[in-house]
């Protein structure tokens, strides 16, 4: 009998036992009474069974060291870096300590100075101030310090001015 | 710091401590199952240095990947698959890569096996496990990728028909297929082998 290509997997699935009982009952039965069958399947199983003891037993060719001096270079390579903060150095510390707090020394310094200053008497008010009136023709003068204010008047206006203090 | 003697630690045991990130727990993990993981890449690969390669690189992908292992398997069998996964994907790329050949065109389709007549005679009785092996190997090296690597997981791996079907992305049908056509082309290749002495 010539068999199809189908009945030729069946075998072997039969002999791997991979067919449910009732297929695998009609290869049984089909080896049974057909030579042909019979030598494939005596084939295969040969082939099955020189495979079964060539199970290779390769050894690598490389020491235990140097085989996995690699695999760890590689798993060092693929790791994720670590997240930790970069080191600093003390100098460097020192300038974090240093540039905030001599910031803040400045600025306590530059606001007692002010605070000083502003609080003589008399530093708030004007020490000396000039003003020109351009529509009256008129020239003040006033100083705090001293308390003399002076006003120029033009009188007559095209003529000059004419002075008067106030006291 | 001594350093912690690994070497009479129970695998699930060294496992937890690469968990936590002791890479020297995970040393002596690789130097447990180092052959059996090169090995399988050399079955599959067929070059040294290739299945060197891919074996270290299964090895770190294993290390990332520590906390998916939840024991459903040993950690041995975990890292097989680990490396027939990036095996495959090598060997998919080479294939990309290179021209398919005539050949190769037929043995997807298995039209040439499908004839081939049956090897009536144990073409391995008899021989030394030493020769046994060497004429396997040389049989192995004629398959093409698709084939070698049907019979590696089927063989070696003890995987059903459904298992290998999932790992290399196609139907139990073509499993079935493939692992057929690459027992008959061996059965003849060690055939031609035994007639060559």
């Amino acid at each position: 009998m010539i068999m199809t290509s189908e009945q030729q997997l069946k075998l072997q699935a039969f002999l791997d036992g991979e067919l449910p009982e009732k297929e695998a009952r009609d290869a049984a039965a089909l080896v049974a009474r057909d030579a042909e069958a019979a030598d494939l399947v005596a084939e295969l199983r040969n082939t099955r069974r020189a495979l079964a003891g060539f199970e290779p037993g390769l050894k690598v060719p490389e020491s235990r060291e140097c085989y996995w001096s690699r695999i760890e270079r590689l798993i060092q390579r693929l790791e994720p870096a670590p997240a930790t903060a970069p080191s600093v150095s003390f100098f460097g510390r020192l300038r974090r300590f240093l540039v905030p707090t001599g910031a803040v020394a400045a600025l306590v310094i530059v606001a007692a100075v002010a605070v000083l200053e502003l609080g003589r008497p008399g530093v708030l008010a004007r020490p000396e101030t000039e003003m020109t009136s351009p529509d009256s023709a008129a020239f003040t003068y006033q100083d705090d310090a001293n308390g003399t204010t002076l006003v120029w008047l033009s009188y007559p206006a095209e003529s000059g001015f004419a002075e008067k203090a106030v006291h | 710091m001594a350093e912690t003697d690994h070497s009479s630690a129970e695998d699930a045991t060294l496992v937890r401590a690469a968990r936590a990130g002791d890479t020297g727990a995970f040393e002596e993990l690789v130097a447990r199952h180092r052959d059996k993981i090169y090995a399988r890449a050399y079955s599959m690969v067929r070059n040294e240095d290739e299945a060197l390669d891919l074996s270290q690189e299964a090895w770190v992908k294993g290390w990332h990947r520590l906390k998916q292992f939840q024991g459903e398997s040993s950690f041995s069998t975990w890292m097989t698959r680990i490396v027939i996964n990036l095996c495959l994907d090598e060997l998919r790329k080479q294939k990309r890569q290179r021209t398919d050949s005539i050949e190769e065109m037929d043995e997807e389709s298995g039209g040439v096996e499908r004839q081939m007549p049956v090897v009536t005679v144990n073409p391995t009785e008899r021989l030394e496990r030493g020769e046994l092996r060497q004429r396997i190997d040389r049989a192995m090296d004629l398959l093409s990728y698709e084939h070698r690597t049907v019979l590696v997981l089927h063989e070696f791996e003890e995987m059903e028909y459904k298992e290998i079907a999932r790992t290399m992305g196609c139907s139990i049908g073509t499993v079935m297929s493939r692992l057929f056509y690459a027992r008959r082309k061996l059965a003849a290749r060690l055939a031609d082998l035994k007639a060559e002495i």
